[in-house]
């Protein structure tokens, strides 16, 4: 089959120049049986990883509705990372292959109307996975550190 | 393709027979060719009834509203306008027994200017797929063409992609006439209302634009079924197809070549999942 959707030219130019002392905010999803006690364990075990990540802790990787995500990149996210129980390990059995799809479009989509997909991320985190836990958010704190501030459509921007 | 004489037959008839309370079609707007949804109570205002390739409204729109909600109700569908009733049967929004169909082998419809719309150009499924009674030959050829617009806007660069649709969102004023324009769009509180411009919170913005039309669009992938109603309805001409063809086509290629409402029964595509679905942009 032909595909379009898997060819987007995704090379950014920094929007603003970000000031020095500029750290990213990271909205972290995680939910709650796995990734939420795999970032537990990851305290637990005294790993260091970035402290930007703002988590928030939601029953199951399918109560992401797309719309968080967009709501975070609105108002004061740089970039968002969404985690969940791997495929086939879901509590409710199958919350995470749904939230999979959602995913992909979602991503697609902002990707599609400009921006960059290192801004929206997924990652599969188990409760036993601290290391992994935390290699993911350094590797996305480098990613959004890459791209600088977000600006776009922020809503501070326009409420004046 | 003008059905306008069977279409008035059947209407005499379904209120001859007294099986319908209201029919839903097209009428002449009184001032030129174009057409707009009529409303048919009676048997004396059939005559009013016409279709041809300027019906080019989505009536499956009209079993929303208090005119049509358990009502008995007649009505007249092309391939798209089928599409969405389908999946308006399958969520469980209209019931199948109340309704008489019309369904029309559709041979496209014009715009304006009198070109064929784009949608019809592209068009996947032509003839009806939920009927009583089928105008038309039913084994119409099925193609998909990708858009050529969502192609072109695929090539170019993250930069100037997201030039063009600041341009978009800065145009829209927020009006939700796209959303009400859409017959899969029939939620009593709409989630995108929370941010909707009043006199005092100045909310009308590129931030809420781009927050209400990205929430919209996601809540129509994998159901919209390209009728381009929304499009029609939105003053400020933007091009909302592109959001809805891209989801679309990701959905197409991604997903098992899901197609909105073709089967019965089938639901959207975010309401069902495989095992094949792509796991490589998730670490
Ligand atoms: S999209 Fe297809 S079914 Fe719908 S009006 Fe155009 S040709 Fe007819
Ligand atoms: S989003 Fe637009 S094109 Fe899609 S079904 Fe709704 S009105 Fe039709
Ligand atoms: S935009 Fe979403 S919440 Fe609003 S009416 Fe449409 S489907 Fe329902
Ligand atoms: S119809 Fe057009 S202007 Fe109105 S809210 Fe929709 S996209 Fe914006």
């Amino acid at each position: 089959m032909e595909t379009v959707t898997n060819q987007l030219v995704s090379i950014e130019k920094p929007e603003i120049v970000a000031p020095p002392d500029w750290q990213p905010v990271i909205i972290g999803i995680l939910c709650n049986w796995c990734s939420y006690a795999g970032s537990d364990l990851t305290g637990t075990s005294r790993l260091q990883y970035p402290p930007n990540i703002r988590i928030i802790r939601v029953p199951c990787s399918s109560r992401v509705d797309t719309w968080f995500l967009i709501k975070s990149l609105q108002t004061t996210a740089d970039g968002v990372l969404v985690s969940g129980c791997h495929p086939g390990d879901c509590h409710y059995i199958s919350g995470n292959y749904f939230a999979r799809r959602r995913f992909l479009v979602t991503k697609k989509l902002l990707n599609f109307v400009g921006f960059h997909e290192n801004r929206i991320q997924f990652s599969w985190v188990s409760a036993a996975e601290g290391p992994k836990f935390a290699k993911v958010v350094s590797k996305v704190t480098e990613d959004i550190k890459k791209l600088g501030p977000l600006h776009l459509y922020k809503k501070e921007n326009f409420e004046k | 393709m003008d059905y306008t004489k069977q279409i008035q037959e059947i209407a005499t008839r379904l209120f001859a027979e007294d099986k319908i309370d209201v029919f839903v079609g097209y009428r002449l707007t009184g001032f030129d060719d174009n057409q707009v949804p009529a409303l048919i109570r009676e048997s004396k205002d059939v005559p009013l009834l016409v279709f041809n390739q300027k019906s080019v409204f989505n009536l499956s729109n009209y079993l929303k509203n208090d005119h049509t909600r358990n009502k008995r109700v007649g009505l007249v569908v092309k391939g798209c306008d089928s599409r969405s009733l389908n999946l308006l049967l399958t969520e469980s929004q209209v019931k199948r027994e109340k309704l008489y169909v019309v369904g029309i082998a559709c041979e496209g419809v014009v715009d304006d200017a009198g070109q064929k719309m784009q949608n019809c150009l592209e068009c996947m499924v032509p003839a009806a797929v939920v009927y009583d009674e089928l105008l038309g030959e039913a084994n119409m050829e099925r193609r998909f063409i990708i858009n050529a617009d969502i192609q072109d806007m695929a090539a170019k660069e993250l930069v100037q992609r997201r030039e063009y649709f600041e341009e978009v969102f800065e145009n829209c004023i927020r009006c939700n006439a796209c959303r009400h324009s859409c017959p899969l769009c029939y939620c009593a509180k709409c989630c995108i209302d929370q941010e909707t411009a009043t006199l005092y919170n100045g909310a009308n913005t590129t931030s809420s634009a781009f927050h209400a039309l990205m929430t919209w669009s996601l809540h129509l992938a994998g159901r919209c079924v390209d009728c381009r109603n929304c499009e029609k309805a939105c003053p400020s001409h933007l091009p909302l197809h592109l959001f809805h063809k891209w989801n679309e086509r990701v959905i197409y290629e991604n997903f098992q070549e899901h197609l909105a409402g073709v089967h019965e029964g089938d639901r959207g595509a975010f309401y069902k999942y495989s095992m094949q679905d792509p796991d490589d942009f998730i670490m």
